[in-house]
Formats: structure tokens, C-alpha cells, sequence
């Protein structure tokens, strides 16, 4: 559908094609913005109620005494994870297709980060003690349960996000020293100062590389680690459809799968938006696309295992949760998941879906509600049949609880949006790294 | 001594300084000046009395700490309930604190009632009286009053003779005439005598009720349990008859369904086939001799093969007890079905062993039905220019709509209404004389010969009140223009009364008695002569629509008549069979469910010849297909607005559907009278339902063993029993293990615990739609599983609260400690550490973990009785059954005191106290002599999801049943 680019950019397209998305922005932009802004504080309104009243004001109940906001927790923390493997992951096995949406992968990261890590402070029946979760010192020698997964969940996620954060910057560096030199105001203040003083030298240059490299294999770790915390709230818990050894991996390919998803939703407007068919070439899609289906394969997988430990291990409080998983109240969902998550990216089997913007996109966005259904699944319904009958039951979301979580999408979109206005969302200096550099000859590469 | 004997005396001693405390009492509770030297801060003082709320009349212990009653416990001394209640006497403090109670005197002017001063309100009637008796129509005053056993019915009386009015009557709904008429018929005397259930070896029940309301619930409850239960070694047979699976059905061994108002020629089958057997007294052969066996079994619906199975398991009883109640005794044809069951009991030899006339029940002094019917005839044709009414009497609601009552009472001239809260009588009163709480107020009851209850007051009264006897004597003096100390009416106040006519009996002991809680003696059993001419059975004639359904109106086992409706707490604990909270319901059979397209939920319109009612439908497999139930005595929802009669939208009591028509016998008024038509309305009200299902799904949740099975375990133990396995040590118990056993056997499903700890450990009230949603935060609930044939399954209840695991899946995963383990065995639960993740709630298996989804009111002045020993629940935080931590901690205290250990009967947690069936014990697991160890180790102990290895500190022991009655 775009016209693409045949040829390769130069350096000095490169400067001129990034540091143009940082122009001060239109009114679409601000049209973008205010809206998300709206829907942002219509979900302040309603946690502010929340607080006030009590966390009665979001649907849950017994048996769901967890439901909408762990749901959307698990997810954005899943969101995170593609960030941290194209940068990290991507870059330890060199795999050079990353260069040019892995800062916005990055960005996506920490945003995702930073929305998850809102849930638990809704989530709380009285989030003005959630402090009581940290191992401060107090002399009361109080100090938090470490066998409870919740308080795992504290340290990997806090970890997660300050070595997501250090390496985002770390990365941004050579970049936005770029911006600095290239910029004046208030925004060259603050360009230098995130520059940390940056020349180009030789030595910085080494320094630089050796500390990304030592970032990403900090990084690694983390993809694999937080996820399979964030999923042994769950393993760890009883709950028919919960107590499971398969969570960890099952958790973490789940991840990498929607984080995949969100990066492709978040660049293709980009690409197109700002014109950088150049940068995100069809390779880049082509690769994003086949991770996807990868990922969604081995999701598959570990869905049919579910399945299958629950009527292989005779158990019978996890075959009744599945049975009624698959047929009653919420089944909907299940199969919408089921559908979502492994039938959809069955189309990147075609080579031409692979590139295509438009099928990508559509692939991407029910990816994302498979996966947030995903986490849906386990907890509502597992939570709706567990092991005591007396207390089955539906749960029904409120407008609080709704609410608020679409006020984190917009929260999150809030950021990200400032975030393309303000920084560099291509790597500068990795897709130079990418191209032939510059010759004295103009012929090369000067014309396209 | 222990803790209770120093409490009674205490008590005792007590009372003189309460009654000093409420004179003059004003509306306000006002804190202590001068401090009363008998009242220690933070130490409770107990005063025994006599609960009101039916006419029971089981002894009550008030808890009164710093001033204010905060609980009420059974008296354990008391003949009647020996310590047990039953819910609504757990929850009459509701109605001590009830927001809604007068404040005050109060006269009607214009539409509406304005507060007055009792000078003024007095002065009113005192007036009206005084015409009335200067022009000589003294006739044209009534007095109507609540059952008045004592020395208040007696001052009743005096007044009406002084005063030349109508005689006192006394009006209870449910007055059990057809016994007493049937009783005469039968035996010659005209009186209720006292059915012994506890030495029966199997009891037929004709619908009585007995767990539910039955004459004395708490009493026969009890017995029922000693006659019953495996524990006791009886393991009696229980045989309930009745159209409608109600609580009591669901406790029997057997229950038979019969068309509705068959009771009595079911009976006469049963007598003639006993007798056919050479199982009873030929003398009696007569009698039935007319009966046509495959008749009855065919109009009955009640199998030949199951009447003569019947007769046999009754014939062969040593001794058996045929008893009756309920609507099978409160048709048409009630004293015939009665006298057909007094037959039964003739002629298998029960009289005098298991039926005892002497100590008779005080229903049998109840006003007859007919007197009622003839006052508001007086009434109707304006003969009645005064009306006084008082409190616990709410004949607008309570009495069948076909009585006219309503209409009548709008000829009164003056309605004075001594009601404590507004209701839909006071909303046609002209002047409200607000009488005090039984809680507040001197007095006496005697729910049966030889058995009278005194009461004393156990706090200042809470509003403006005065007692009933205090404004006869002076009203009466008034109108007379007597002076105190002379004239027939000559007492200052009505405790003066009361101890003057006590004294002849107490001599000087009257601090002893109010100690015990009353007087009581044997009384011989009087010896009567069953006679019988010939018997025809026929069913109970019913009006309406032949092809309708027959209306069962029973009395609801939480409101009652209508009495316990205002109380929250009755309106939150759910209905044990329907588990249904807040609304009424008609109970619709599934088969005329499907035609008529309805789901539980629907509402259905039930109309009657007499009036309608829109209820939403509960859809029951059990009940009979040719009838439709609903509960008598639901009315508004307490504390909500709109929450009186006026501006409630519709009716939800079924006599609202009643005719006037009577038992002709009798006289007493036909419960089971009119036929019933439904139809779909459209509209949908949710029942607020707290059981998901009542199906087990194979869970083994509520376990039961056969008779014979659990004889020979109990005998030689049971084999192959296995401990669950643990990778961990064992925990170690340094001191106490504290643990529970609860004998299923024994529950019978009353919810006397559920309100029990309510009341003790200030749980809150979240209303119909959070309970709706899986939201209230009772801290014991009792199920209601179901097994067999969905048209006749075995019920089992099984009473659930916090199991405290040793290997609790709710501790490990609190992230800040607020669930811990403590070293006494309790799963404690630390309120202000509490962040409210509700991770502990969702890993809890049993779902007994309650939160606090809001911040829940206590509207005043129901806050007054808050527990000050149990903390207050904030909003956010979870919540759950402490075992009683704070009685705990009291029962330590107190053998720390007496230098030892605890022992059994130290503690007893709020639920176990109640129990009137003792299916709840508490005490020391690492004891091996406690009461607590033995059970569980008993042949029946097993623990809930067992599997799971949480290792419950709540050992349950499994239901015996009987392969077949």
C-alpha cells in the first residue's frame, strides 16, 4: 500500500528522517493526545471512587476476589517482555533486523512496566498500605512474607523496571546527543543533561558498547525471570487451573507473543505516519511476523498440555474447572482466546501476509485481546469453579473496574505518544551502524 | 466456681443496681458520673431473664458490659432451652437497638404521628377511658396483647375488670388450637401437653415443625437431638410428613409427601393397618373401621406399601410419639387430623410415657381464634370505641387478610398502640405509648406448668419507653380516679406488683430466683383417658379455584409471624432449604414451573379468592405439585427507605391471601384454606441466594456413614484410616491446640450459630444485593447439600468457617503476615496489617475468608451493641472465624486466675453455645482428655477436602443415616 523506498537512506537522510519526527507536532497529534488524556482521567475518576468507597466499587466478589486488574496486570507486564528481547536477546545473537524498532520496543517496555505497576496499587483494599509490601526497616521489625509470591512479584518487577529503564538510557545516549546538537531551548537542556556529556570519542564509543553489551546480558535474564514470577502468583496458588508447573514458560512465551503483537501495533502507524518505510522494511516485518507465529505455535502447545495434565492427571477438581471452563458461563472467552491466539496468527504462513501492513496489524490487535483474555481465563473463570461449590459464582465487571482499565491503555498511550515527540524513536545510531558509511564518492548511495 | 457462676453472681447482685439504674431512665444513654460500684470497667455482668420473641419463653443470659447488653446466651439452668437459643432470640437485640424504635410517646395529628409527652399521649386515652366508663361503655375498650403467661396477663385482666372492658385477649398467631381442641376431644382435658421427644424411639411428625417453630423450637430441638442423634447413643427414628420438604422434613430419616391437608386420614391409615398388624390397642379398632386404607393412599398420594411401613416402624416403637403441627394442623380439618394423631399415640401406649399432660404448654391459655374474630366483628360494627395493643401484636400483618382486621381497626375510635416500632398496625394508631424492650423491662413468663421465667431489667432503657404494666396501673388509677395505695389498681409500678405477688412464693428469695432465672418444679403428669367414637378422614376443604394450587402458609423459622422481620441480621442469615436472604419468595413445584415458563427469580402473581401477591418464584423439585408455599412473616427491609408498611410497594405475606374460614372444631383460624392460581407477571426479581448449588459434585464435602456402619465403627473403630503425608515436620503445639469438631449428625440447620456470631463478633450486615453478589461476611455459614432424586433427596447441613489448617493455603501467600499461624493453632488474621491483596481469599479452598468491600454501617444506635472485646472491621481488609479469640483469651485468663489449665467448659465459642442440638464443641486438640480429642478421633471424624492436606483444625464427624426407616 506505501510506496517503498528502494534504496538505502544515507546517513543524512537518516538524521533528517528522525530528528523530522520530532517536530513540533499537529494538530492530529494534539487531537490524539487530548482524547487519551480524556479517557486517562475518566479512569482517575473512577479509582478515585474506588479509594473513596472501597474496592466494592469493582465487580469482584467471592470467589473472585481477583479479577479485571490482576488480569491487566499480567498483561502489561506481558507487553513488556518483546521490549526487553528485541533489545537485549536481539542483540547478544546480533540479530541485526532489531536496529530499527527496538527503541520503540524499549519505550514500550518501560511504559508497560510502568502501566502494570499501577495494578497493584488499584488492586489493593487498602492501597495506603501497600508500603507494608517493602522491606523497609521499621522498629516493629515487620518485615514482608517472602514466601509469598506477591512479594517476588515486588523485587521483579521493581528489578525489571530499573534495569529496563538504565539500559533504555543507556541506548539513548549517542542519540540523543544527536538531538542535543541538533536542538535549542529548554528541550537542549534537557537533551544534555540525558547525554551525559557525550562527544563521539573513540573511548566513549568503546565504553558505550561495552556497557550495552553488559546491560543486555543483565537484561537477559529478565525475560525469563519476570514473567515466570508474575506467573507463580498463580502456580503458587491452589486453585484448580492455577497449580500448575507448566506457568513459568507457559507465561513467558505467552509474553514475548502480545509483546510482539503490541510493538508491531505501535510501529506500523509509526512507519506510516511518519514516513519510515526506509527504517521498518518488509524484512523487519517479515521477521516480526514469524516470531509471532512462533511464539503463537508454541502458546498452542502449552494450551493442548493444559488441557491435557487436567484430564491426564485424573484430578478431579481440575477436570470439573475445565469442563466448565470450555462450555459454561465464560466459555465465550475461551474460544474467543482459543481463536485469537492460535488460529489468527495461523495466517503469517503466507509469505505475503508476513508483509503486509494491514494483515499484521489485524493479527496484532487480536493477539492482544487473546492475550488479555488469556489472563482472563485463568483467573475469572478457574476463580468461578474451584474446589468449593457453595461459593461458585459469576463474576460481573463494574464501570469502576472497566473503567479503570481502560484508563491504563490510555495511560500507557499517553506515554508513549510524549515519548515520539520527545525522543529519538528510531536508534540513530544502530540503523547508521546498519548502512554503508558515507564515501567521499556521492555517487554511492546519493541518489534514490 | 467458674467464670459462669461468677458472672451469675455478679449478676444477681447486679440487679438491684439496675433497677435502680432505670428509673427515671431518659432517652439517652448516659455515661456513669458516679461509677456504680457493682460495675467494673471491661468485665461483663450477666442478668438472667426470659426471651420474648416468641412465646417460648427460653431463659436468656444478657451479656451487659460498661452499662449495655452487647449479647444474649441461652440461661443454662433454664428447663426449657437449657443454655441453647435460637436465632431470633440471638437476634432480639436488633430490636433493643433498632434504629426505627419510638423515641418516644407519639400522637397522630393530621396524617402523621407527632412526638408527645407521656403527660399528654396518657392524658389522651386517660380521657377517652374516662367517658367511655362515666357513660357505662366500659364494653367498648379492648386490651389485645401478646401471650402474657404471668403476672402481666394477670394485671392485664384486673384492669379490664376494674375498668369493665372486653376481656384481655391475647392474640398469637399461631396458638396451636387444634391440638387443644383435639385434646379435649380425646383425652378430656382442653390443654397442649408436652410431647417428650427425647425418650421416644421414633417419632411420626404430621408437619409440626418443631425445628422451625413448633411450640417451643428450642426445647424440641433439643430433645429431637437426644432422641436422634448417633452421638447419644439413641439413634431414634424420625418420620416427617408433610407436602413441602421444610427444614424439619430434611431431618427426618423419612420424609413422606402427602397431598396437602391428607394429614389426617394418613394417620387414621396408619392407625387401622398398626392395628390390622396386632401392633396397637384393639380398642381402638372401632375407630378406624370406617377407614378405606387404598382410599387414602390414593387421595394422599402416600404409597399402601409406605403407610404400612409406617405403621410398622410406629407399632414397634417403645415407646413412639406421633405428634402434629404446622399447616397439616391448621386446615379446616385440623382438629380432626389432630385427634386422628392423638389416637395414634392412644393406641401405641404413648400417653403418659411420651405424651404428658400436666406440664402443659402455655399456648393452650391463648385467646381463642374465635374471641379474636369476635372482637373485630365488635369492632366492624363500631362497638369498640378504644383499642389497646400491645407490643409484639401486629394483627395487621400477621392475621389472615379475610379477618378484616384492618378495615375494622378504622372504626376504632382510638387505637393506642404500645409497639416499640412502627409496623403496619401502629400505621393505624392514634397514640403510640412506646412499651419497653423485654430486655428492659420486670416481669415473669411461664411457657409451661411448673416452669415460670422471671425478668429483670439488664440495661437502662435504650429510648424513651414504659413498661406495659407501669401504664395499665396508671392509666387504670386515672380513669378510675384512684389513688396509688388504694383502689383495685393500687401498685406504684409494675415491678412493685410483680415482687408483691412473688413473694408469698420466693419468700425472701427473690435475688436467688432472679439469679436462676425463674422457678421451676416437676410437675406430675396428669392421667387421661383416650376415648374415640368412629373417625371419617377427610381432607381439608379448600376455596379458590379447583384447579389451583393449595396455599401452605407456614410461619418462617427467622421472622416467625412477622415479629423478626425488622431485625437485619434475621433478614441477612439465609433460609437453610432456599438459602435465600432478604426477599420472600413462593415456593413454585417444577412442574408447574415449566408450564407456566417461570425460573426461580420470576415473578409470579399468586391470587387467591381473598387478594394477590406479586413474589418472585423459587423454583422447587420437592414441594407438591398441587401446591405452592410461602413463607409467612416477611415484611420491609429493615433500616432501608422506604422501609414501612405505607410505603413498602407490595405485600409479601401470604395472609394477605386468606379468607376468613376457620377449623370448625377448633375455631382456630385455616392456614391451609384457599386454593391459589399463578401467573407470570414478566417481570424478574433476583433472590438473593448464597449457595451456588446444592450439589456436592462428588466432593465429599458432607460425609455420611449407615447406621450399621457407624455401630460396628464405633465398636471396633474404623480401619484404614490414613494420615496425610508431609514433606515438613509437624507443627509443634507448645501449649494449647486449640480445634472444633461438629457432629453433622446433629446439625439440623437452625442458623442459631450463624446469627450467634454475628452478634459476638460484630459482623456486619452488607444487604440483598452484596449478599446477592457473593459479598456478606458471615463468618459461619451452614450448606445445605442435597444427594438423591432431585423430587426427594437427603438433605445434610453442613455448618462451614474457618478450618485453621496447620497447613493453611491462605498464610504462605499473605505477602505482609497479616494471615499467620499462631502457636495456639489458629489461623489468626492480623485487621491492621491487613493491605487487602485477597490472594489468602482466593487460595483458600473452603471460601470462608470474608472482605470488606465497604465501609459497613452499624446505623445507630446499633453500634451500642458492638462487642468492645472484637475489633471493628475497617474497609478493605479480610476478615474471618477467630474460633472466638477474645473468649479464648478470657477462658486463659480466667484459669491462669485459678492457677491450671484450661478445661472443657472453660470456653465455648458463640456458635457452640447456641447450639441447641450441641453438634459444636470446642477445647484443647493437644488435651487427650478433652471432649474435642475424642471426637476426633470418633470412627466418624473425617475433614473437609481432605485431600488437600491443609489439615483443618475442624475435625466434622459424618451424618449416620439409616438405610431405611
Amino acid at each position: 500500500m506505501s510506496d517503498q523506498p528502494t534504496g538505502t537512506p544515507t546517513f543524512a537522510d537518516v538524521n533528517r528522517d528522525v530528528l523530522r519526527t520530532l517536530e513540533p507536532p499537529g494538530h492530529r497529534y494534539f487531537a490524539w493526545m487530548s482524547v487519551v488524556a480524556l479517557i486517562l482521567a475518566g479512569g482517575i475518576l473512577f479509582w478515585t471512587g474506588q479509594v473513596w468507597w472501597g474496592i466494592g466499587m469493582a465487580g469482584k466478589r467471592v470467589p473472585q476476589m481477583w479479577a479485571l486488574y490482576i488480569t491487566t496486570f499480567v498483561f502489561w507486564i506481558g507487553i513488556g517482555h518483546a521490549g526487553t528481547l528485541i533489545s537485549a536477546v536481539l542483540y547478544l545473537f546480533r540479530a541485526r533486523w532489531r536496529t530499527s524498532i527496538y527503541r520503540a520496543a524499549e519505550a514500550m517496555t518501560i511504559f508497560a512496566v510502568l502501566t502494570a505497576g499501577l495494578f497493584p496499587l488499584i488492586h489493593a483494599g487498602r492501597m495506603w498500605f501497600a508500603y507494608f509490601l517493602l522491606p523497609y526497616p521499621n522498629q516493629r521489625y515487620l518485615w514482608p512474607n517472602f514466601r509469598s509470591p506477591l512479594v517476588w512479584d515486588v523485587f521483579a518487577i521493581s528489578t525489571y523496571l530499573s534495569i529496563s529503564t538504565v539500559f533504555f538510557i543507556v541506548g539513548l545516549v549517542p542519540d540523543i546527543a544527536a538531538l542535543r546538537d541538533a536542538s535549542t531551548g529548554w528541550r537542549r537542556r534537557i537533551y544534555a543533561l540525558l547525554a551525559l556529556g557525550w562527544e563521539g570519542s573513540d573511548n566513549q564509543w568503546r565504553h558505550y558498547r561495552r556497557a550495552y553489551g553488559l546491560f543486555a546480558a543483565l537484561a537477559t535474564p529478565l525475560v525469563l525471570s519476570v514473567h515466570s514470577v508474575v506467573s507463580w502468583d498463580f502456580a503458587m496458588a491452589l486453585v484448580p487451573g492455577w497449580h500448575s508447573t507448566l506457568f513459568a514458560p507457559f507465561f513467558v512465551d505467552g509474553a514475548i507473543f502480545s509483546g510482539f503483537a503490541m510493538v508491531a501495533v505501535l510501529v506500523l502507524p509509526m512507519r506510516h505516519f511518519f514516513g519510515l518505510h526506509a527504517y521498518i522494511r518488509d524484512k523487519h516485518l517479515d521477521a516480526m511476523s514469524k516470531l509471532i507465529l512462533v511464539t503463537s505455535l508454541v502458546l498452542t502447545y502449552f494450551y493442548l498440555s493444559e488441557i491435557f495434565t487436567a484430564l491426564y492427571s485424573g484430578d478431579h477438581f481440575e477436570k470439573a474447572s475445565l469442563f466448565w471452563k470450555v462450555t459454561r458461563t465464560y466459555a465465550w472467552a475461551l474460544w474467543l482466546m482459543y481463536f485469537c491466539n492460535c488460529i489468527a496468527p495461523l495466517i503469517f504462513f503466507v509469505k505475503k501476509a508476513r508483509t503486509h501492513p494491514v494483515v499484521i496489524y489485524v493479527v496484532s490487535i487480536l493477539v492482544l485481546i487473546g492475550m488479555w483474555f488469556e489472563r482472563f481465563n485463568i483467573i475469572v473463570p478457574s476463580l468461578a469453579h474451584g474446589f468449593y461449590p457453595y461459593t461458585w459464582g459469576i463474576f460481573v465487571p463494574s464501570p469502576t473496574d472497566t473503567g479503570i482499565v481502560i484508563g491504563s491503555f490510555a495511560w500507557f498511550f499517553l506515554l508513549f505518544l510524549g515519548f515520539i515527540k520527545l525522543m529519538p524513536s528510531l536508534s540513530i545510531v544502530e540503523v547508521k551502524e546498519t548502512l554503508p558509511p558515507p564515501m567521499r564518492d556521492t555517487r554511492h548511495g546519493a541518489h534514490h | 466456681m467458674n467464670r459462669r457462676d461468677f458472672f451469675k453472681i455478679v449478676g444477681a447482685t447486679g440487679a438491684a443496681a439496675a433497677t435502680a439504674g432505670c428509673q427515671g431512665a431518659g432517652e439517652h444513654i448516659l455515661p456513669l458520673v458516679v461509677p456504680n460500684e457493682q460495675l467494673v470497667p471491661g468485665v461483663a455482668s450477666w442478668f438472667a431473664t426470659v426471651c420474648r420473641e416468641c412465646p417460648a419463653g427460653c431463659g436468656v443470659l444478657a451479656r451487659n458490659r460498661d452499662g449495655r447488653v452487647v449479647k444474649l446466651e441461652g440461661n443454662p439452668d433454664h428447663p426449657v432451652n437449657a443454655g441453647a437459643l435460637c436465632i431470633r432470640g440471638q437476634a432480639a437485640l436488633q430490636g433493643l437497638y433498632h434504629p426505627d424504635r419510638f423515641a418516644g410517646p407519639r400522637v397522630r395529628a393530621g396524617g402523621g404521628l407527632t412526638p408527645a409527652t407521656w403527660e399528654n399521649a396518657q392524658k389522651l386515652v386517660v380521657e377517652r377511658l374516662a367517658a367511655l366508663r362515666g357513660a357505662g361503655k366500659g364494653r367498648a375498650v379492648a386490651l389485645v396483647t401478646q401471650l402474657e403467661q404471668g403476672s402481666l396477663g394477670v394485671l392485664a385482666d384486673r384492669w379490664t375488670q376494674a375498668l369493665g372492658a372486653r376481656p384481655h385477649v391475647t392474640l398469637e398467631p399461631f396458638a396451636y388450637e387444634a391440638i387443644r381442641a383435639a385434646s379435649r376431644i380425646t383425652f378430656g382435658r382442653d390443654a397442649i401437653p408436652y410431647y417428650a421427644l427425647e425418650e421416644a424411639q421414633v417419632v411420626v411428625s404430621f408437619g409440626a415443625d418443631f425445628v422451625e417453630t413448633w411450640l417451643s423450637t428450642v426445647g424440641y430441638t433439643r430433645a429431637f437431638a437426644r432422641m436422634h442423634a448417633f452421638r447419644d447413643g439413641r439413634a431414634g427414628t424420625f418420620i416427617h410428613v408433610e407436602p413441602r420438604q421444610s427444614l424439619t422434613a430434611s431431618n427426618a430419616d423419612e420424609w413422606v409427601r402427602n397431598a396437602p391437608g391428607t394429614e389426617g386420614m394418613v394417620a387414621l391409615a396408619v392407625l387401622r393397618l398398626m392395628l390390622e398388624e396386632g401392633l396397637g390397642d384393639r380398642r381402638f379398632a372401632d375407630a378406624v373401621a370406617r377407614v378405606d386404607v387404598k382410599q387414602v393412599a390414593e387421595r394422599s398420594g402416600v404409597a399402601e406399601a409406605t403407610l404400612r411401613h409406617l405403621a410398622r416402624a410406629f407399632g414397634h416403637a417403645r415407646p413412639g410419639l406421633a405428634i402434629g403441627g404446622g399447616v397439616a394442623v391448621s386446615g379446616t380439618n385440623a382438629t380432626e387430623t389432630q385427634v386422628a394423631i392423638n389416637l395414634l399415640n392412644a393406641a401405641a401406649g404413648n400417653v403418659g410415657r411420651t405424651v404428658r399432660f400436666g406440664p402443659d404448654s402455655a399456648y393452650g391459655r391463648v385467646t381463642p381464634y374465635a374471641e379474636v374474630a369476635q372482637l373485630v366483628q365488635a369492632m366492624q360494627r363500631g362497638e369498640i370505641e378504644v383499642l389497646l395493643l400491645g407490643q409484639g401484636v401486629n394483627p395487621v400483618h400477621a392475621l389472615p387478610a379475610g379477618l378484616g382486621f384492618a378495615e375494622a381497626a378504622r372504626r376504632v375510635g382510638l387505637v393506642v398502640s404500645l409497639a416499640t416500632q412502627p409496623d403496619e398496625t401502629t400505621a393505624l394508631a392514634h397514640v403510640i405509648l412506646p412499651d419497653t424492650h423485654w430486655l428492659e423491662a420486670w416481669g415473669d413468663y411461664a411457657p409451661r406448668e411448673g416452669v415460670t421465667g422471671l425478668l429483670q431489667p439488664t440495661m437502662s432503657p435504650v429510648r424513651d419507653a414504659r413498661p406495659l404494666g407501669d401504664v395499665l396501673l396508671a392509666v387504670g388509677r386515672a380513669v378510675l380516679g384512684s389513688e396509688e395505695g388504694k383502689g383495685p389498681l393500687p401498685w406504684a409500678s409494675f415491678e412493685q406488683y410483680l415482687k408483691a405477688a412473688w413473694e408469698p412464693v420466693v419468700r425472701g428469695q427473690w435475688a436467688a430466683a432472679l439469679r436462676q432465672g425463674g422457678v421451676w418444679r416437676d410437675v406430675a403428669p396428669a392421667a387421661v383417658q383416650a376415648t374415640a367414637g368412629p373417625l371419617a378422614a377427610g381432607a381439608a376443604a379448600l376455596e379458590g379455584d379447583a384447579g389451583g394450587f393449595a396455599l401452605l402458609a407456614y410461619p418462617s423459622l427467622r421472622f416467625y409471624d412477622g415479629r423478626g422481620a425488622s431485625r437485619a441480621w434475621l433478614q441477612e442469615a439465609p433460609d437453610t432449604m432456599t438459602q435465600a436472604v432478604w426477599d420472600a419468595w413462593v415456593e413454585v413445584p417444577a412442574e408447574a414451573a415449566a408450564r407456566l415458563g417461570v425460573a426461580t427469580g420470576d415473578v409470579v402473581r399468586v391470587s387467591s379468592p381473598h387478594g394477590a401477591l406479586e413474589l418472585p418464584a423459587y423454583v422447587s423439585a420437592t414441594l407438591h405439585p398441587q401446591a405452592v408455599a410461602i413463607p409467612l412473616g416477611h415484611r420491609y427491609a429493615p433500616y432501608h427507605v422506604p422501609r414501612y408498611v405505607a410505603a413498602a410497594p407490595t405485600a409479601m405475606s401470604p395472609a394477605a391471601l386468606l379468607g376468613p374460614a376457620t377449623d370448625a372444631a377448633s375455631g382456630g383460624a385455616a392456614w391451609l384454606g384457599v386454593r391459589v392460581t399463578l401467573a407470570r407477571t414478566g417481570a424478574r426479581r433476583p433472590l438473593a441466594i448464597l449457595q451456588a448449588t446444592h450439589d456436592q459434585d462428588h466432593r465429599e464435602l458432607a460425609q455420611h456413614v449407615d447406621l450399621r456402619a457407624a455401630r460396628e465403627q464405633a465398636l471396633r473403630g474404623r480401619a484404614g484410616r490414613h494420615e496425610t503425608i508431609s514433606m515438613y515436620a509437624d507443627q509443634v503445639y507448645p501449649g494449647y491446640h486449640w480445634g472444633l469438631a461438629i457432629d453433622v449428625d446433629a446439625c439440623v440447620g437452625c442458623q442459631a450459630c450463624v446469627v450467634a456470631c454475628q452478634a459476638e463478633n460484630n459482623v456486619a450486615v452488607t444487604g440483598k444485593a452484596s449478599a446477592a453478589y457473593g459479598r456478606q461476611l458471615h463468618w459461619i455459614r451452614i450448606e445445605r447439600w442435597a444427594e438423591g432424586p432431585a423430587a426427594h433427596p437427603t438433605n445434610t447441613f453442613l455448618p462451614m468457617l474457618c478450618q485453621h489448617c496447620e497447613v493453611a493455603p491462605c498464610e504462605p501467600v499473605c505477602p505482609v503476615f497479616a494471615a499467620y499461624r499462631t502457636e495456639e493453632g489458629l489461623n489468626g488474621q492480623v485487621y491492621n496489617r491487613c493491605v487487602g491483596t485477597r490472594y489468602c481469599g482466593n487460595n483458600c479452598p473452603y471460601h470462608v475468608r470474608r472482605f470488606n468491600w465497604f465501609q459497613y454501617e452499624f446505623p445507630a444506635p446499633l453500634e451500642v451493641q458492638l462487642n468492645p472485646d472484637v475489633t471493628v472491621r475497617q474497609l478493605g481488609i479480610m476478615e474471618k472465624c477467630t474460633m472466638c479469640i477474645q473468649r479464648i483469651i478470657a477462658g486463659k485468663d480466667h484459669a491462669r486466675d485459678a492457677k491450671r489449665t484450661v478445661r472443657d467448659g472453660d470456653i465455648l465459642t458463640a456458635c457452640q453455645q447456641t447450639c441447641p442440638t450441641r453438634a459444636i464443641t470446642f477445647g484443647n486438640l493437644t488435651d487427650d482428655t478433652s471432649a474435642v480429642t475424642g471426637l476426633r478421633h470418633s470412627p466418624r471424624a473425617y475433614t473437609v477436602l481432605e485431600e488437600l492436606g491443609t489439615r483443618p483444625g475442624v475435625t466434622y464427624l459424618k451424618k449416620v443415616v439409616r438405610e431405611h426407616a
